[in-house]
């Protein structure tokens, strides 16, 4: 019964105890989306770091080379000649070298030249359906992609020039899907796979240019074409070579090598991705100051909203007491209506957050490459939730002091 | 021995005051002392400022008094602590104001089951007999606040017996009523406060009611 006293003086004053709970929910709403987003950013970053010991790229940015080539967000320094990192592939501390070249895009997927090491070694990733490139211009696509585009075994696309907006369609050059990749919930799965070979007959000409700079796609010259000609050994590009060592000691040896190459840089994912995330921690945490902020304010908000109910409620809780209600029982039903406050404003805010998650994931998913889900969950969403309750049912307690100081008999006599 | 009790002399009284007294400011308010058996009933009288709902609040232990005491079922009220004597009021006792007032959250059923929660008396088939015969069962399920001033009068009658208690204490029950409402509610009172066995204390201005009942004390007299 007291419970259902709490809950239909909660519902009963829906604009009050609505502001109160709505102003709950939100703070709680910010703190769960910049937390979710947060540990699934970190855990993905971190996930997919620790895959790689070493990027070996062209020289410029090292962020920026591992976001290219492990996150496959971001664009490419330049290339590299093959023939350079050749001592990459026989190093006895390197336990893998498998090499990559980016430059077309399928609908915004991006075509990625490798071998098969890069799908079972990196990822372990598997066919689904099909078999793995073995031909020029065969293609093994990842299960997102498959799905989004709507591709199967044997469909024929071309490639577009570019990364992220095309300039111009490879029109000589259709791709063919060889094979589809079980979904793994990683990068993988959004991108289009093909042999090293492939990238090569569709781009012959790149060592005439040097670097090949994505960025700039409209110096892209479709005239350089010629699917005659083969790219000679010397001159045979990538975009990047990606390392796994073998033996602790490589990590102290091999990127000083690599580094004192004229034309290379090496670039440890793991390092790179922990300065980025502490580059973005202070904007976290100045979200979550803000949303305490609205926290305290919404605090503030039963506080006043429990205070105006007992000014209205008042001859009330007299005849509440008159009818041999104990001051405990009194206290105890307005502690019940910040606990119900918090509950409100905690339960919609946890639902709120993820189900924005879940909206936002769609274009995080796209942004990022990575599967961004709702159905995430954190523990401390739990002691969020018992805190949010514990804080409702602390805001109360003023209020309820106020009911229990209640003169019944002046105020009684005050209205009769 | 056996003589005085039949004569009365020696009854057992269910309320019983000895000179109590209430300080407003420099005003000392002295009261007549009280000897009300189970089941009676009294009217007390008093114009404006006589101490009327002052003494009906220390007859139902609203209200301390400055000096005396009151005995309800042979039972000091304040001698009580605040949680047994608020207990004992549950129990025992129920009020009938001149504004009724409820709790506007809960319809008038769940008005009339707290009252029993409070008390531990949880008894639905009690809160259907008392609606029927007030003949507002048909209200049961409303929100409070949707009913007449003349129901809600009814209804917080209704409160007030619930618990079956030993007394009923009135607070000018029928100031704010017509002619016609007034004997209703005055009849409604003393009709089921005598099916119940219940004791009634009725303070009020209203000479309307004067004749109604026999046992009287005014507070203009003393």
């Amino acid at each position: 019964m007291i419970f259902k006293l709490a809950w239909r003086n909660i519902i009963t004053r829906p604009l009050s105890s609505g502001l109160s709970a709505v102003l709950l929910s939100s703070s709680i709403m910010v703190i769960v989306l910049s937390m979710l987003t947060m540990k699934q950013m970190r855990s993905k970053f971190n996930e997919n770091a620790n895959k790689i010991d070493l990027v070996v790229g062209a020289k410029g940015s090292r962020l920026q080379s591992v976001l290219c080539n492990v996150f496959h967000i971001d664009y490419p320094n330049g290339n590299i000649k093959l023939k350079e990192v050749d001592f990459l592939f026989k190093h006895p501390f390197v336990k893998s070298a498998i090499p990559i070249s980016l430059g077309d895009s399928y609908k915004k997927h991006r075509i990625i030249g490798t071998n098969q090491n890069f799908i079972t070694q990196i990822y372990n990733g598997s066919i689904l359906k099909g078999n793995f490139f073995n031909k020029s211009l065969e293609v093994v696509i990842g299960a997102n992609v498959a799905a989004k585009l709507k591709l199967d075994i044997g469909d024929s696309f071309y490639g577009s020039h570019g990364i992220e907006e095309s300039t111009h369609d490879h029109e000589d050059f259709p791709y063919r899907v060889a094979g589809i990749l079980s979904p793994t919930g990683e990068i993988i799965d959004q991108l289009i796979l093909t042999s090293l070979e492939s990238v090569w007959q569709v781009h012959p000409h790149n060592d005439k240019k040097g670097s090949f700079d994505l960025k700039t796609a409209e110096e892209h010259d479709h005239h350089y074409h010629d699917h005659k000609t083969e790219v000679s050994e010397n001159n045979k590009e990538v975009t990047a070579v990606l390392v796994n060592y073998n033996s602790p000691r490589a990590k102290f040896s091999i990127p000083g090598i690599v580094n004192q190459k004229h034309a290379l840089m090496g670039a440890e994912p793991a390092i790179e991705i922990k300065q980025l995330l502490d580059l973005i921690e202070p904007a976290v945490n100045v979200i979550y100051v803000l949303s305490l902020f609205i926290f305290g304010i919404s605090l503030f908000s039963i506080v006043v909203t429990l205070l105006n109910s007992m000014k209205d409620r008042k001859y009330e809780i007299s005849m509440m007491r008159v009818g041999g209600a104990s001051v405990r029982l009194i206290f105890i039903s307005i502690i019940l209506e910040g606990f119900f406050i918090g509950l409100i404003g905690s339960i919609s805010g946890l639902i709120l957050g993820h189900s924005i998650m879940g909206i936002m994931a769609r274009f995080l998913n796209l942004k990022y490459n990575y599967q961004f889900s709702a159905l995430v969950f954190d523990s401390l969403e739990l002691v969020l939730l018992f805190l949010t309750i514990l804080i409702g049912m602390t805001a109360a307690i003023f209020p309820a002091i106020a009911a229990y100081r209640l003169d019944i008999s002046k105020t009684l006599k005050n209205k009769t | 021995m056996e003589l005085a009790y039949i004569i009365g002399l020696n009854q057992k009284k269910l309320i019983r005051t000895n000179n109590i007294s209430v300080k407003y400011g420099e005003i000392d308010i002295k009261f007549p002392n009280i000897n009300l058996d189970y089941g009676g009933q009294m009217l007390i009288m008093g114009k404006s400022g006589s101490g009327k709902t002052s003494l009906l609040n220390i007859l139902g232990g609203l209200l301390s008094p400055q000096t005396g005491n009151v005995l309800v079922n042979d039972t000091d009220l304040f001698s009580m602590s605040n949680n047994k004597r608020d207990n004992f009021r549950g129990q025992q006792i129920g009020f009938v104001f001149q504004t009724p007032h409820f709790i506007k959250s809960l319809s008038v059923n769940d008005n009339l089951k707290f009252s029993q929660y409070m008390s531990s008396k949880v008894n639905q088939p009690k809160i259907d007999m008392l609606l029927k015969k007030v003949e507002l069962n048909h209200l049961k399920n409303s929100s409070i606040q949707n009913l007449s001033v003349g129901e809600k009068q009814r209804i917080s009658i209704i409160r007030a017996l619930v618990n079956q208690p030993s007394i009923i204490f009135a607070d000018e029950p029928t100031s704010a009523l017509d002619d016609n409402s007034c004997y209703n509610v005055v009849d409604l009172l003393t009709n089921l406060s005598q099916e119940n066995n219940t004791t009634l204390v009725i303070v009020t201005h209203d000479k309307r009611i004067k004749d109604k009942f026999p046992n009287q004390i005014n507070l203009n007299d003393f």
